[in-house]
């Protein structure tokens, strides 16, 4: 039966998409003929400075009390019901947008576009929440942010995917935040928000495309706990960087751990560390030949991710809208019955000389280039951290979050026995 | 226990509850999905019903009663449309409620069941073999991320960085061509356009063993135009000399496709409404933008509907049809005709004739020959041309030669074909893409050359053998227009990629190209002197032929569609409303007149003893002083 249930669940998302696509105008204007004067088209006034600061307010009233209910009060419901607020108001009503996740490109154009000036509202949602996860952990994540509280919502029968998936899914977010970050430096796109799964849920509108991969998503995370999070987020990349350095970070027991195995299993996101107390079969001294072998390989992963990079450079490049036009120019490949694109007519229709097109494209393929060879060497260089610092063991008798995956959710508190304060147990 | 009690029931009925909302949103959710195709697949604005209505009121504009009618089905069929869709909408809005009541049952649940779980039995897990599998499946993805990545790169490579570095190259000019740019796309795009020209590319297949005429051709001193045409016209070939070409309108553009025509005071004023200097005006059954083609006192063109397609022969004199024949019926023609772009139509390809036979084609691929009494003489169809606008190559004879350029999207090629029986003499295949230009033919000198043009570039073959003699890539995109040829300067030009000249030697080079005004339509237009560039928004610019030096520009207020015509020092330029343009082949802007048709046209009119055919939409026109 709860296997029928989840089976709805998908067929909804998939009817859902499609009430909303349908929303799409499928009639051309009309041509009048008794003198209607068409209206022009407005466009939507910006989002009023008081409401701004209200949503900057918001933020951090979130962030401090989920904070609190996480570290001071230890309580998984208040933590559930800020993220039902959180979701409400930042994933339903502010429609998903500011959002923390998305403002990594903001910054990053501001950074590479001397012309764009970043409002400091998203400056704020940018840097606030890393602020907090650099003294209390991620938990901007626990309550604060719309999408994982949606996914948090929907984890039904959470199961674990063991090191295989978790070694290869992990890759997924570095190579996620490398792609935002080089596709917002070129001016390209803000391809976190274009491709961004929940934000077509919070509006009822989003493409096909777009509502199928929210349905595989949300469909996944009833069985596999924020999949958003652990394997796509790129802000997560850069928060579990920050948490690591967490001064009061959560953890599980308020005192001291009794060994009890309760919390074992209570995590969905598999970030609880166990007791480490077998000693590594292989000696200490062959563990640091293999870390300063990994150490000095670096830079070749970098230089092969930096090679590999600059030869998908084009392909990477053909997201921009003028590459793409350049070459449809310059390779037409339609075929029967399909006529150009409109981004095709208006060009034609600008009188803009094609040759001013060619040297635009020109500049943005050699910025791809070097793009290319950055985004490879980054991937690289992830791979060289992550297969070094499996190799740095710190031996541990009790159980622990993970402080760089952990999620700061404080579902594992409420399976710890021992009791606040006293370090009494109550079972 | 007691306590235990109350809450399993209430676990049974939310879990119910959620059992029944399920089953709900399932149902809906299927009759929303079929709801959506149904209405998807309805165009409401297109009916077949409302097509009907709409073609009825274009023959007949004035019926109010119809007008009316057409307004109520409109109505209704958009009142239908926003019915469906407000269905689908307010069952989504049903569906949203059933899965909030399945979430919060779930999470009730959740809530009421009791929390925490024994501890899980010890499972025996290696820590440190965890760790190793980790790193082995780290080490694993990068190796697919690299390898995933080449073949990405590979699968979705499209040149487009080798192009426009070529293109960059090329803009540096001719001189210094050396690549400068450190773009380190390899070292296979290092390459200059001298590099780029490369001379005898692809043989050609001799489907019969073809006489010596190209040695004959390539040898000896340089004899004139006729004196190559003539040398191996033996007496058992009868084609027509040299003087006959130049006297008769044989093919698209003039004697050798290029656009000059010989001869002298054609009219240069005339109205196609009032009938000034229209000798005669003759509807034409069906439509075609192919041009008409004139051989002594014969006229011969093309038409093609959908299920027909005809070859016409009116009297140059009388414009009376002397006989019309229908060859749609020919071996091999596929049952329905080719989804053809409406400005390209089914009868785009200019016919030629050797003097004995016409010779036309069609956007089926039906080639044919029929004798001057209009009786077929053979006809084969050459396949479906894998062409989205439709085919509209013309034909050239060479001497016995019908050559088809048969450009196409997969497996293009250049064909040759006996006129008397239709065999196909040579086949030289062409690695190029789809195109819509016509050959020229050149006399360089000393031979005579077939030229072609199609993305990627300018190629020359020997017409006598179809062995390619040499090429320079510099063409791109959907290549329409065709050649010019004067002065030893071959001309190519299409919209987005350049016009360039490029000078005929060993081996061929660019001498100065241009990327200001380009055209995707008209062919241009070369003197020994002057270049005519026309544009199909209607830009007319004239360059120095040998320089590229832009002379002048002049906007017409139509777009133009037809080639201009160079004859007696004069331009003819016809633009789509029907006036004709008669300007000065000349430095400076210079009108001669302007003379109107009467109806549209897109055709390049034909010159042939004094006077001028013109192909309008409906109509053939005659005009004569
Ligand atoms: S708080 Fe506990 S349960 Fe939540 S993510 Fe961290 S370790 Fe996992």
């Amino acid at each position: 039966m709860k296997k029928g249930i989840a089976l709805t669940i998908l067929a909804l998302l998939f009817a859902w998409q499609m009430i909303s696509t349908f929303a799409i105008q499928r009639f051309p204007k009309p041509e009048f003929e008794s003198g209607y004067i068409t209206p022009e088209t407005l466009l939507p006034s910006p989002r009023a400075e008081i409401l701004e600061v209200l949503d900057v307010a918001v933020l951090l009233l979130a962030l401090s009390v989920v904070t609190w209910a996480v570290l001071k009060r230890r309580s998984r419901n208040l933590v559930f019901w800020i993220s039902v607020f959180s979701l409400a108001y930042f994933g339903f009503y502010r429609e998903g947008c500011v959002c923390s996740i998305g403002a990594i490109q903001n910054v990053t154009m501001a950074l590479f576009n001397g012309s764009y000036i970043i409002p400091w509202t998203v400056l704020v949602f940018f840097m606030a929440p890393l602020l907090f996860t650099l003294i209390f952990g991620r938990t901007f994540c626990a309550g604060v942010c719309p999408f994982g509280a949606l996914q948090d919502l929907i984890s039904w029968q959470p199961r674990t995917i063991g090191p295989r998936l978790n070694a290869v899914l992990g890759i997924i977010p570095y190579i996620y935040l490398g792609l935002a970050v080089l596709y917002a430096a070129t001016g390209t796109d803000f391809i976190i928000c274009r491709y961004d799964p929940f934000v077509g849920i919070f509006r009822l509108n989003a493409t096909f495309g777009m509502f199928l991969f929210a349905g595989v998503l949300l469909l996944s995370g009833l069985f596999l706990a924020r999949p958003y999070c652990r394997f796509l987020c790129p802000y997560g990349v850069l928060l579990n960087w920050v948490s690591r350095f967490s001064k009061y970070h959560l953890t599980i027991t308020p005192s001291v751990c009794i060994q009890c195995r309760l919390c074992e299993d209570s995590c969905p996101y598999e970030a609880i560390e166990k007791p480490v107390t077998v000693k590594n079969p292989d000696s200490r001294k062959r563990m640091v030949r293999k870390f300063m072998l990994i150490v000095l390989l670096s830079p070749f992963f970098m230089l092969l991710g930096g090679w590999t990079g600059s030869h998908i450079h084009e392909s990477l490049a053909r997201v921009n809208g003028k590459v793409r036009m350049a070459e449809e120019i310059l390779h037409p490949k339609r075929i029967a019955g399909q006529s150009e694109t409109i981004e095709m007519t208006a060009f034609k229709a600008s009188g803009k000389p094609a040759k001013e097109l060619y040297a635009e494209v020109t500049g943005i393929l050699r910025e791809f280039y070097i793009g290319g060879w950055i985004l490879g060497g980054f991937v690289g260089l992830t791979i060289g951290g992550l297969l070094a610092g499996r190799l740095i063991t710190r031996y541990r008798t009790d159980f622990e979050p993970n402080r760089g995956t952990c999620f700061s959710c404080a579902r594992c508190v409420d399976y710890c026995p021992v009791k606040t304060g006293t370090g009494s147990i109550e079972l | 226990m007691n306590r235990m009690k109350p809450s399993k029931q209430t676990i049974q009925l939310l879990n119910r509850i959620a059992l029944i909302s399920g089953i709900v949103a399932f149902i809906l959710c299927i009759l929303i999905i079929a709801n959506y195709i149904q209405v998807k697949r309805i165009d409401p604005l297109n009916t077949p019903a409302m097509t009907v209505l709409l073609d009825r009121l274009k023959s007949n504009p004035g019926d109010d009663a119809l007008r009316t009618e057409i307004r109520e089905l409109d109505l209704l069929s958009r009142k239908a449309f926003f019915t469906s869709w407000w269905q689908i909408r307010t069952g989504g809005y049903i569906l949203l409620a059933c899965v909030l009541v399945i979430v919060i049952c779930l999470k009730w649940i959740e809530l009421i069941r009791p929390k925490i779980p024994p501890p899980p039995e010890p499972v025996k897990e290696d820590f440190w073999d965890q760790r190793k599998t980790r790193q082995r499946w780290i080490i694993y993805t990068g190796i697919f991320l690299v390898a995933g990545s080449l073949i990405l790169a590979w699968l979705t490579y499209t040149e487009i960085g080798k192009t426009l570095y070529r293109q960059e190259i090329a803009r540096q000019g001719t001189d210094s061509r050396q690549a400068t740019d450190s773009l380190e796309r390899g070292p296979d795009i290092e390459l200059t356009i001298n590099q780029l020209q490369r001379t005898g590319g692809q043989d050609s297949t001799p489907v019969t063993g073809t006489d010596s005429e190209s040695d004959a051709t390539q040898s000896g001193t340089t004899p004139g135009n006729a004196d190559l045409e003539e040398q191996s016209n033996g007496p058992q070939q009868a084609f027509p000399s040299r003087e006959e070409i130049l006297s008769n309108a044989m093919t698209f553009r003039g004697p050798d496709a290029n656009g000059v025509v010989n001869g002298k005071n054609f009219p240069v004023s005339w109205n196609g409404t009032t009938g000034t200097n229209v000798r005669w005006k003759t509807a034409i059954p069906l439509s075609g933008n192919n041009s008409p083609i004139v051989w002594k006192n014969r006229v011969f063109l093309t038409g093609a509907s959908t299920t027909k397609r005809e070859v016409y022969c009116i009297d140059a004199g009388t414009g009376k049809i002397l006989w019309q024949t229908d060859v749609s019926a020919i071996p091999g023609t596929p049952s329905t005709a080719p989804k053809v772009d409406r400005e390209t139509g089914l009868a785009a390809p200019t016919m030629t004739t050797d003097g004995q036979r016409t010779y036309a084609i069609f956007a089926t691929g039906d080639l044919v020959a029929l004798d001057m009494e209009g009786k077929l003489a053979w006809g084969k169809n050459l396949g479906l041309p894998k062409n989205h606008y439709g085919y509209s190559s013309s034909l050239i004879m060479y001497r016995n030669l019908l050559i088809v350029q048969w450009d196409q999207a997969e497996g293009a090629s250049v064909k040759a074909f006996d006129g008397t029986t239709g065999k196909l003499i040579w086949n030289t295949p062409r690695d190029v893409k789809l195109s819509w230009a016509s050959p020229i033919l050149v006399n360089t000198g000393n031979r005579m050359e077939l030229i072609l043009s199609a993305d990627p570039c300018v190629v020359s073959y020997d017409p006598a053998s179809g062995k390619e003699l040499w090429r320079v890539d510099c063409i791109y995109g959907e290549v329409g227009p065709s050649l010019a040829y004067a002065g030893g300067y071959v001309f190519v030009t299409n919209e987005y990629a350049r016009l360039a000249a490029i000078k005929l030697g060993n081996p061929p080079q660019i001498a100065w190209e241009s990327t200001d005004y380009l055209s995707d339509i008209p062919s241009p237009v070369a003197s020994d002197d002057y270049l005519f560039l026309v544009t199909s928004y209607g830009v007319v610019v004239c360059h120095n032929a040998k320089t590229g030096e832009e002379y002048w520009v002049k906007e017409l207020d139509n777009s133009v569609y037809s080639s201009p015509v160079l004859v007696d020092g004069l331009v003819y330029l016809l633009d789509k409303t029907g006036i004709m343009h008669i300007f000065k082949a000349g430095k400076v802007y210079q009108p001669v007149g302007e003379a109107t048709l009467g109806e549209g046209s897109v055709c390049t009119p034909a010159f042939a003893g004094g006077r001028i055919f013109i192909r309008g939409e409906k109509n053939l026109y005659c005009i004569g002083n």
